[in-house]
């Protein structure tokens, strides 16, 4: 009879004190975010699908080989000063989003954007071209030799577009 | 009744009309206006279910339907409920199978003829009303057993027979707890009872001390009879897939839902005209501004709500823990509250 009672006074207590924590959630802001329409702030150096800005590659293939699943593909057309881009395109299908592939860029035209949310309905949708007719790589102007910490960049930039060409 | 009733007599259009057919036409007025009311309150009652169980968890419930928190999620709900395939288990009772949703959902409906909104807003002034309502809500637990055994599902019948088992054992101490209020007005009529409740707010039931007991052992006895949690365990979704309804698809299962929240609203409004006040506001000045239907909805959606707060709180019991609380908890308290409350009515 007394371990009824104990019973029955600790379930409703319990149940009391259960029932005021939900009330209070009740009453409290939700958390939820409402996605679409409001979103988190990225963070500066957030890693999202890879913008390049085309008319300032230089068709080094530089990040091409930087990308440790190689899934930038490259393809060039013409001979000599006739020579185009015909192709850069990001197969996301296999892209790691390391970002080995901005590091090595001569002009800092490949970089990791902010964005994130492409749903796409079909897999091959996901290799993203970003030439649509072939274009005239960009050629770094020829700067005037510095001897300072410039010319460790400035020279490594030159001579990987040469040998780029090279293989060409 | 007796207003529609009246108001048929009275158009000249239905003079020489036979009376039965007339009793007809008004019971038929009644059964529409219930029927529509009890649609859109379930509507209201299923958003604001989510929308409760949201704020509880610390989200928002549905947002996006009607622009505006989902205001018009179920209207959306119930086209999806028609668009959906109707699919009946090919060894299913057709006959048991497609007649248990519409039990059910009778079963709630019912309840309803005898509530009372205000003074002469009630269906039917019956002198048994009190008995007439349980003995309705228990009518679903018959279309619950239809559906288990119609179904052919072992998930089912599992969720039926414990339905049976719960619904009868808790009927028990339901009824057991209006009749010390009973005692006190001495009449089943739910519009005399709340008229014993009219005047202050201390007139009320549910504050004598004893009263207050058997208002608990109601409230607690009520969630069990409309099968919510915590004793949602015809349906419970964690071991028995979704209990007596598995089979069922598109508008059956709607008209499930239908009647589970109808009798929810049933039980908390015979709960409000029996220990609540009714359609009292409690202040007597009060009584004469507001009317009295929009005194005794508030006050059975309040406790819809304590409902929904204790679904949202509470998690769902073992079946013997559900009847331990029933045969030894709530009986045995609910018999000496009986007793006494005997005692005391026959000494003073």
């Amino acid at each position: 009879m007394v371990k009824l009672a104990g019973d029955i006074q600790r379930s409703l207590s319990s149940i009391a004190k259960g029932m005021r924590i939900t009330i209070k959630y009740f009453f409290k802001k939700p958390v939820t975010q409402q996605f679409p329409d409001e979103r988190w702030s990225l963070p500066e150096r957030f890693r999202g699908f890879v913008h390049n800005d085309v008319p300032r590659c230089t068709a080094c293939q530089l990040c091409a080989k930087a990308c440790p699943v190689d899934c930038i593909y490259i393809e060039m057309e013409g001979k000599g000063k006739e020579k185009t881009m015909s192709r850069f395109a990001i197969d996301y299908n296999k892209c790691i989003w390391c970002s080995l592939c901005t590091e090595p860029c001569p002009t800092n035209c490949i970089t990791m954007s902010h964005d994130y949310d492409h749903s796409l309905y079909k897999r091959n949708r996901l290799v993203y071209e970003y030439v649509d007719e072939p274009v005239v790589p960009y050629k770094i102007p020829k700067e005037p030799k510095k001897k300072d910490e410039d010319a460790a960049s400035a020279p490594a930039a030159s001579s990987a577009t040469k040998d780029e060409g090279g293989e060409q | 009744m007796e207003f529609f009733y009246a108001a048929f007599k009275s158009m000249g259009i239905f003079a020489g009309w036979p009376q039965p057919l007339l009793q007809g036409m008004a019971m038929l007025t009644i059964a529409v206006i219930i029927l529509a009311g009890v649609a859109v309150a379930v509507m209201i009652f299923s958003l604001a279910e989510r929308k409760v169980a949201g704020f509880m968890q610390s989200r928002y419930g549905p947002m996006y339907v009607g622009h505006w928190h989902g205001i018009l999620q179920p209207i959306a709900d119930g086209i999806k409920f028609l668009l959906k395939e109707d699919i009946a288990p090919a060894s299913a009772d057709k006959i048991l199978w497609r007649a248990a949703p519409v039990v059910c959902f009778t079963g709630a409906f019912l309840t309803f003829v005898v509530l009372p909104f205000g003074p002469s807003f009630v269906g039917a002034k019956l002198d048994v009303g009190l008995f007439y309502a349980f003995a309705t809500s228990s009518l679903v637990v018959i279309g619950i057993i239809m559906a288990g055994w119609g179904s052919n599902n072992k998930w089912a019948l599992y969720g039926a027979m414990r339905g049976a088992a719960q619904v009868v054992s808790y009927e028990i101490p339901l009824a057991l707890a209006v009749i010390p209020v009973v005692m006190t007005t001495g009449s089943l009529n739910l519009g005399v009872i709340t008229q014993a409740q009219s005047g202050w707010i201390w007139q009320w039931h549910v504050f004598h001390p004893l009263l207050l007991l058997s208002f608990v052992i109601y409230l607690i006895a009520s969630l069990a009879e409309v099968n919510r949690i915590p004793f949602d365990l015809p349906e419970s979704e964690s071991e028995l897939v979704a209990g007596y309804h598995t089979e069922y698809t598109g508008m059956k299962f709607a008209f499930f839902m239908l009647g589970e929240y109808a009798d929810m609203f049933a039980v908390a409004a015979i709960a409000v005209a029996v220990f609540l006040g009714g359609w009292n506001s409690g202040v007597p000045a009060l009584d004469r501004v507001i009317p009295a239907p929009v005194i005794f909805v508030g006050k059975s959606v309040l406790v819809v709500f304590l409902q929904m707060w204790l679904r949202w709180t509470l998690p769902r019991l073992r079946v013997d823990q559900l009847m331990s609380v029933c045969w030894k908890v709530l009986l045995p308290i609910v018999l000496v509250l009986l007793l006494v409350f005997g005692l005391l009515k026959v000494l003073f």
